[in-house]
């Protein structure tokens, strides 16, 4: 079933392009001030996004053309070398903001869970396209992939990244979906997860304390409701065509992360309505044409890996806004191709870049 | 297109939730973006600004013709900028050059400038040199800004009525609390916006918006007036009548308006802090005491109205009076009053007859009474513009008994505050028309111009004139006459009423605690002042109204109506009592009766002969001495020297007995001491020169003033 390839998906190349256009210009507008006064760089972290989107173009370009086809055979090797960073990160790791994240040394240093994600879409399309039929079998279809996603999760959950585990959680729902599981079973799974979800909060007491705050935020305003607050309040300031940008307060040492986890926030506030509106809908873009692509796709795993790459720039993406405005509590995850940040940045193009690969060879 | 039906619409379906998630994060940026837009940006800025305050100028309060009672001088405080100070690095030797110029604890100041905050107080109204001291260190992060201390110049003086503002400008007692608004003003401030670390933002918002002054008081205090009135609660403080607390308040009967309200134990406002807050309120206003014999006033004012009794109607007092099973006496128990017509009685401030009214009155007419008591203002606060107004006790109108009625009428059982009581006077002094004491006159703003005056008001007609006049009458009898003759001012007619109340304390009433008062007005024919006098629980005997309060009264009274130019009078019954010319006694020892009679009524005084003949041989007072116009001069006749007849000596002290006898050629046999009155040989008795002529001297006997 092999064809020739044909030529890149516009609307993915588009709203990529725009989106990694909005993520500089805004890392520079929500950093400069603050990294020229802390750092004496005003441009510090434009430089460096430039470097890592350089990074990640080559990345991208590279796949593009990489016949995806041949994926299919490295998904269970590169999983396993994930799996091995994963199991690295926590123990060598190095930490920031509480948490273990990263492995390397100084600006080489890279996030494993970033890999992990990509390589857990590859290889659960690789896997359920060869599968798929023995799915409505809960213990020895659906039971292996469970199982696999709770140790990876568990992984990523260790760091602690509660962000990461709910992307990759629910990305391999969404696929498990897309490759036909049985209803009852994806029922029941969704009650689970919402029941590990619970458990997860309760266990941990900071956790516990940021879901609390993302309840009534006002009443935590100087502690975990802090975040939110601000962010809340950069959004609002933003009105219909923003305060302007680079023209925003916010980013003054009020929205914490702010050229990372809170773009979103300060892309609110100098931009408006309009500005953040643009952002999901170019999201909205990419999801379609990336859905587009899993439709035409001349194989299954072409099709479930189009489709799983889409669910997991979705996935981070909704996640991450959801917490920028307030609808779900405070988890560190990136708005994907916008934020600022070397691994996510790089592994979110070299997916795109996946995904235009597959969309060359998918039919009409 | 290798996938199957089944996957194709799992594909759709999980589309079309990314989707719908994707949306819902649109809407809910319209929500927060659109909805609540204003609201969050409003936070937003509120969050990221800070206010350095600037303090408006309190208004001035001022007496009614415009001296100043409390005014603003200009100050400094230390503020700090924590973030700044931080940045500086500096902060413990910020801490220690402050602490020392200011004469505080450098740990005390460290913590203020390192606290989490953009803005903190370090000291407030701080002295010009060591403000001026600090802003020259220009130090980093600390701000020296101007604001204002109250300062009264009078110290004490209407300290009850002023009250005073704090630190941050804010009344916290009297006309600075009631007036507050107005005095106040509208602070200002210096608006910076600054980032979450506390720097401020370059090119961002910084405004000053300027401070509104706020307005003047003036009152209707007079300092004059004031001034007496303190003077004379600071005399009986002094003494050794020492009383627990002490009030005088003075009010312009015609008016309502406070022209004086002073109290002991005061206290100074400009440093309130060092007295106990207990003597920072009004107690003139606040704090209610049975008024005692005072309130008789009011039982007259309600009898004559309704015509229960008129002036001339005969009493009898047995010393007591009994109702039901209770006894209530006279204040001259065991003696009595006997037969008195009602005058006499009011005039007498006798207990039963006004009992006896009392229980008249609500046996005829029930209920007027207590409506009598209401309409004069009893019961009720006065709504005089001071916080904190006692509204006194009366008790329930169905629970009382015919004991509670005829008490009440002698003013016990009922509880009231100077305020009422003297506001309740004033409507008898002002034809029966119950005025509204206030004591602000006018209201002026920064530049001085009437913004808002304060007229008198009216509340209702309690009596009519003709009754008004009447009690005035009576009241002036009190004074000419009576229980108050203490309270007499020779030139001014003055009416008035005594009060000795038993104070009540837990289970009844305290053995030897009293309230002596005493409330009138004058000049009676045209009132313009009303005043009252209140000595709490005075120390030793005697503690009655008559002896202590109307001499505080009088003197008062006098100085005050003095002050305001009340022209003098005389009452036409009365023209002795002119302020005398004083004239020089004229020798006329030796001469001839008809001579010295008149040379002496030529002086203007008056001559009283004692004994027979034509020839002077003595006379008292002596010549030379200096006496008011138309005193009388006694001149000692003799007709033959060898057979001199006894004079009568009765009045004089021991040497002038001692002089005249002399001059007869007889000698004195004195016993005791004080005013002749009692002789042996009984005068006009013929003796031989050179008897001896006992006489017996008494100390007069201090002359006791009832309740």
């Amino acid at each position: 079933m092999r064809r020739r390839a044909g030529t890149l998906d516009f609307w993915i190349v588009l709203s990529t392009s725009v989106l990694l256009g909005m993520g500089i210009i805004m890392v520079f507008s929500a950093s400069a001030l603050t990294s020229s006064y802390n750092l004496g760089d005003a441009f510090f972290y434009l430089k460096r996004q430039l470097i890592w989107a350089f990074l990640g173009l080559i990345g991208m370009s590279f796949m593009l053309k990489f016949d995806y086809h041949y994926l299919k055979r490295l998904a269970a090797p590169v999983l396993g070398i994930s799996i091995i960073l994963l199991l690295l990160v926590l123990i060598i790791g190095i930490s920031s903001h509480g948490s273990a994240r990263w492995l390397g040394v100084g600006s080489l240093s890279f996030q494993p869970s970033e890999v992990i994600k990509l390589a857990m879409v590859i290889f659960l399309a690789a896997s359920l396209a060869d599968n798929r039929h023995r799915l409505k079998n809960f213990i020895q279809g659906l039971g292996p992939y469970l199982a696999l996603m709770v140790v990876v999760c568990a992984l990523i959950l260790a760091q602690p990244d509660l962000g990461t585990s709910v992307a990759v959680a629910g990305t391999t729902y969404l696929m498990l979906t897309v490759a036909g599981a049985d209803r009852r079973h994806l029922f029941m799974l969704a009650l689970a997860g919402v029941g590990a979800v619970v458990l997860a909060i309760i266990l941990a007491p900071y956790r516990m304390a940021r879901f609390t705050a993302f309840l009534d935020p006002w009443a935590y305003a100087q502690g975990y409701g802090y975040q939110t607050i601000q962010s809340l309040l950069a959004i609002g300031s933003g009105g219909l065509f923003g305060t302007g940008l680079g023209q925003g307060r916010q980013k003054l040492y009020y929205v914490p992360e702010k050229h990372t986890d809170f773009i979103f926030a300060i892309l609110s506030e100098e931009l408006g309505f309009i500005g953040a509106a643009l952002v999901v809908i170019f999201f909205l873009v990419l999801v379609w044409r990336g859905f587009n692509t899993a439709f035409k796709a001349p194989d299954t795993f072409g099709s479930f890996l189009a489709a799983g790459l889409t669910i997991m720039l979705a996935i981070q993406a909704l996640i991450n806004m959801g917490v920028v405005t307030g609808m779900l509590p405070v988890t560190g995850i990136t708005l994907p191709l916008v934020s600022y940040g070397g691994s996510s940045l790089i592994f979110s193009l070299v997916g795109i870049g996946i995904l235009l690969n597959i969309s060359r060879y998918a039919g009409s | 297109m290798v996938i199957n039906i089944n996957a194709r619409k799992r594909l759709v379906f999980v589309f079309f939730l990314l989707a719908a998630g994707l949306t819902t994060v649109i809407l809910r940026l319209a929500w927060l973006q659109f909805v609540r837009g204003a609201e969050l940006q409003e936070k937003a800025l509120n969050n990221r600004l800070n206010v350095m305050p600037v303090a408006a100028q309190r208004g001035v309060i001022y007496d009614r013709n415009r001296h100043e009672l409390a005014i603003s001088i200009a100050s400094d405080y230390i503020g700090a900028f924590p973030q700044e100070i931080k940045d500086s690095g500096r902060a413990e030797e910020i801490a220690a050059t402050i602490g020392s110029i200011l004469d505080i604890p450098a740990k005390d100041v460290l913590e203020k400038i390192t606290r989490n905050t953009g803005f903190e107080f370090i000291e407030r109204q701080v002295e010009f040199e060591k403000a001026q001291k600090i802003k020259n260190l220009k130090l980093p992060g600390i701000e020296v800004v101007p604001e204002n201390r109250r300062y009264y110049p009078n110290g004490p003086l209407a300290a009850q009525v002023l009250g005073f503002a704090g630190v941050d400008n804010q009344g916290l007692e009297g006309i600075e609390a009631m007036y507050d608004k107005q005095l106040s003003g509208e602070p200002g401030k210096i608006v910076i916006e600054f980032d979450a670390l506390g720097h401020e933002i370059p090119r961002a918002t910084h405004r000053y918006i300027p401070p509104q002054n706020g307005n003047s008081i003036v009152l209707t205090i007079d300092q004059t007036i004031q001034y007496i009135a303190e003077r004379e609660l600071e005399k009986i403080v002094n003494s050794p009548t020492d009383p627990l607390k002490a009030n005088i308040i003075i009010m312009d009967s015609k008016t309502g308006e406070i022209l004086a309200m002073a109290s002991r134990p005061a206290f100074d406002p400009n440093n309130f802090g060092k007295y106990p807050s207990s003597v920072w309120g009004n107690p003139l206003v606040r704090d209610v005491y049975e008024p005692g014999s005072c309130f008789k006033i009011i039982t007259t004012a309600a009898a004559l109205e309704e015509g229960i009794v008129s002036p001339n109607d005969s009493f009898y007092c047995p010393g007591y009076i009994k109702v039901g099973p209770d006894t209530i006496n006279c204040w001259v128990s065991p003696m009595s009053h006997g037969s008195e017509t009602f005058a006499e009685a009011v005039k007498n401030s006798c207990n039963p007859v006004f009992a006896k009214v009392a229980l008249k009155l609500e046996e005829e007419k029930p209920g007027k009474f207590y409506d009598y008591i209401k309409a004069f203002g009893f019961g009720h606060p006065t709504g005089i513009d001071l916080t904190g107004e006692g509204t006194g006790l009366l008790i329930p109108e169905q629970q009382l008994k015919p004991i509670n009625i005829a008490t009440i009428g002698i003013g016990q059982g009922i509880a009231v505050t100077p305020l009422q009581l003297v506001t309740a006077v004033s409507a008898v002094a002002n034809g029966g028309r119950l005025m509204r004491p206030h004591l602000v006159k006018e209201v002026l703003d920064e530049d001085g111009n009437v913004i808002k005056k304060i007229k008198p008001t009216e509340i209702r007609q309690v009596i009519s004139p003709a009754t008004a006049q009447k009690v005035a009458e009576l009241l002036e009898n009190v004074v000419s006459k009576g229980t108050g003759r203490n309270a007499y001012i020779p030139g001014y007619r003055v009416g008035g009423k005594t009060g000795t109340a038993q104070k009540a304390g837990p289970g009844g009433y305290m053995d030897g605690k009293y309230v002596a008062s005493f409330v009138g007005f004058a000049p009676v024919n045209n009132p313009r002042i009303v005043c009252l006098v209140t000595i709490d629980e005075p120390k030793g005997y005697p503690y009655y109204g008559g002896t202590l309060a109307a001499p505080v009264f009088k003197r008062v009274v006098s100085d005050v109506l003095h002050y305001l130019k009340v022209p003098v009078q005389y009452d036409e019954n009365k023209k002795d009592e002119q302020p005398p010319k004083p004239v020089t006694v004229p020798e006329v020892v030796g001469r001839e009766l008809s001579s010295a009679k008149a040379e002496i009524e030529k002086l203007g005084l008056k001559v009283r002969f004692e004994g027979q003949g034509d020839k002077v041989i003595a006379q008292i007072p002596k010549s030379g001495a200096v006496v008011p116009a138309g005193t009388k001069i006694i001149l000692y006749l003799q007709s033959n020297p060898n057979k001199p007849r006894v004079p009568d000596v009765s009045g004089l002290r021991v040497t002038e007995a001692a002089q005249v006898l002399e001059a007869y050629g007889l000698t004195l046999e004195p016993q005791g001491t004080g005013q002749a009155a009692e002789q042996n040989p009984v005068p006009g008795t013929i003796v031989s020169p050179g008897n001896k002529v006992r006489i017996k001297f008494y100390e007069t006997a201090r002359e006791v003033l009832g309740p």
